[in-house]
């Protein structure tokens, strides 16, 4: 069912997007980083979809991003063949790990000890980030490049998928315990340590699968093929973006499409829901990032509803009495302050 | 016989501003590499701890209440004739819509310049040097 809603559009990247990830919730809010092909990861806060930084240093397509529970460090993965770590309150590039081919997925631990990362050069490298000399461990065993790489099962185990395989590997064995075989080329997949479901995409498919055993939940069928999708925290919603540049949101329980959103100009190669569930964003071939409402009609964020009788503009006796202040002091601290009354605010809209 | 909706139809909700996005000068993050915590802490870990004397808490109070009265001001302007003073002496005059939020343009019709009637304007604050009106 095609709605209408009015989403956040954030501007600032020149190339495609193609990964993004929410951090967790944090004192400060929670924070939003985004893989772009222009070489310049960006963070976000969050809510509001507000540029907080860019994160400088790789010399080629960012295909990969993550920010550890707390929003404290950003992995990023390039196809400069390196992988970087970076302090996401300075954006210091704190860490180059080296590898020896293009690197499109990394992931941290929960504790933030450890990075995981995978590639073209179909290896699974484990680097232990207080130790940033020594060599990573690798696991060898996928036939095609890696796509994406992520922690599973409190960080005892990994999941991984190439071209046509997804991999469950236990960490500290470095073995494969499980695979799955797709005909289709996998394009994404999502992991939800609460109740430890799987998320893949393939084709025009949505499969939700165990991420303990491998086995199949339930899957659904989309109008056009689908590069990404998410699941609400609650497992409430589901939504799903892809070739046809349009987001759907689908109920999980019944599989039923609920809305659909037109908006991007390209196709949509990342959809990921916010840590609190209140918004989606998604990123896309022409170069934005989106956020939408889960629940449209909400004020939250940046999302104000405004009633009909805030517009009215009539003048209303001011609220605040001045309670020790005369009218000759306040003519004597506005002549002061009288040029800021015209000065406009540095920010650049987007 | 039309079947009544029983599910209203969501409204979109307007959006206060756009997302900002990179200055466009630098690579951004906090200048002292430290983040505003959404939530404040106890009181006590405060800029300035000590209450010393009324005089700051009093120039608070002044400013919020010039702010308010600013604020109400630019309420009274709606649908109002503004006239504005630009440099090199330009005066125009138009009728005052709207702000946005920082203040930084003023969105006005029907606006007087020496080459015509602009039907709909947005001013530049920053280029405005001083503006007058009749409530």
């Amino acid at each position: 069912m095609a709605m209408r809603q009015t989403p956040l559009t954030c501007s600032g990247h020149t190339r495609p997007v193609v990964d993004l990830a929410f951090s967790g919730i944090t004192p400060y809010g929670y924070f939003l980083i985004s893989a772009c092909k222009d070489g310049k990861p960006m963070l976000r806060q969050g809510d509001t979809g507000d540029w907080i930084g860019t994160f400088l240093g790789h010399k080629g397509a960012v295909w990969g991003a993550t920010l550890n529970n707390d929003a404290t460090k950003a992995a990023t993965a390039a196809a400069d063949f390196t992988a970087k770590v970076w302090d996401a309150v300075s954006g210091d590039e704190l860490m180059t790990l080296a590898h020896k081919h293009i690197v499109k997925t990394v992931d941290f631990t929960q504790d933030s000890n450890y990075l995981l990362t995978g590639g073209q050069d179909k290896l699974l490298r484990i680097y232990d980030l207080n130790k940033p000399e020594a060599e990573p461990k690798e696991i060898s065993g996928h036939t095609s490049g890696i796509k994406k790489a992520l922690w599973c099962s409190e960080d005892k185990q990994i999941l991984s998928a190439d071209d046509k395989t997804v991999r469950l590997w236990d960490h500290a064995t470095m073995t494969e315990v499980k695979s799955l075989n797709f005909n289709m080329s996998v394009s994404s997949m999502e992991y939800i340590p609460e109740g430890e479901i799987l998320v893949i995409t393939y084709g025009r498919s949505i499969a939700f699968h165990s991420a303990v055993s491998l086995d199949p939940i339930k899957s659904f069928e989309a109008p056009a093929t689908i590069n990404s999708a998410s699941l609400h925290p609650e497992k409430e919603f589901l939504v799903a973006g892809g070739e046809d540049f349009k987001l759907y949101k689908y109920d999980y329980n019944s599989g039923e499409e609920l809305e659909s959103y037109k908006g991007h100009f390209g196709p949509i190669h990342c959809v990921r829901f916010s840590p609190d569930g209140e918004l989606y964003a998604s990123g896309s071939e022409d170069g934005t990032l989106r956020l939408w409402q889960t629940v449209v009609g909400k004020t939250y964020g940046l999302w104000k509803c405004v009633l009909p009788e805030e517009d009215s503009g009539e003048l209303a006796k001011p609220k605040i009495g001045f309670p020790e202040t005369t009218e000759e002091e306040l003519e004597e601290i506005a002549s002061e302050n009288s040029d800021s009354i015209y000065s406009s605010t540095p920010e650049v809209k987007a | 016989m039309q079947t009544p909706l029983t599910i209203p139809v969501p409204v979109p909700v307007p959006v206060l501003r756009l997302p900002w996005g990179p200055d466009g000068l630098s690579c951004g993050f906090a200048h002292d590499g430290r983040r505003a915590a959404l939530k404040p802490e106890v009181p006590a870990v405060q800029e300035c701890p000590r209450v010393q004397g009324s005089g700051e808490s009093q120039e608070q109070w002044a400013q919020t209440a010039l702010r308010e009265r600013y604020l109400h001001s630019l309420l009274t302007m709606v649908r109002h004739q503004v006239s504005f003073t630009w440099h090199e002496g330009v005066h125009v005059a138009a009728h005052f819509g709207a702000t946005d939020l920082d203040v930084a343009n003023f969105y006005v019709s029907q606006l007087q310049t020496p080459i015509g009637v602009q039907a709909e304007a947005l001013l530049r604050c920053s280029d405005i040097i001083s503006y007058t009106f009749k409530p």
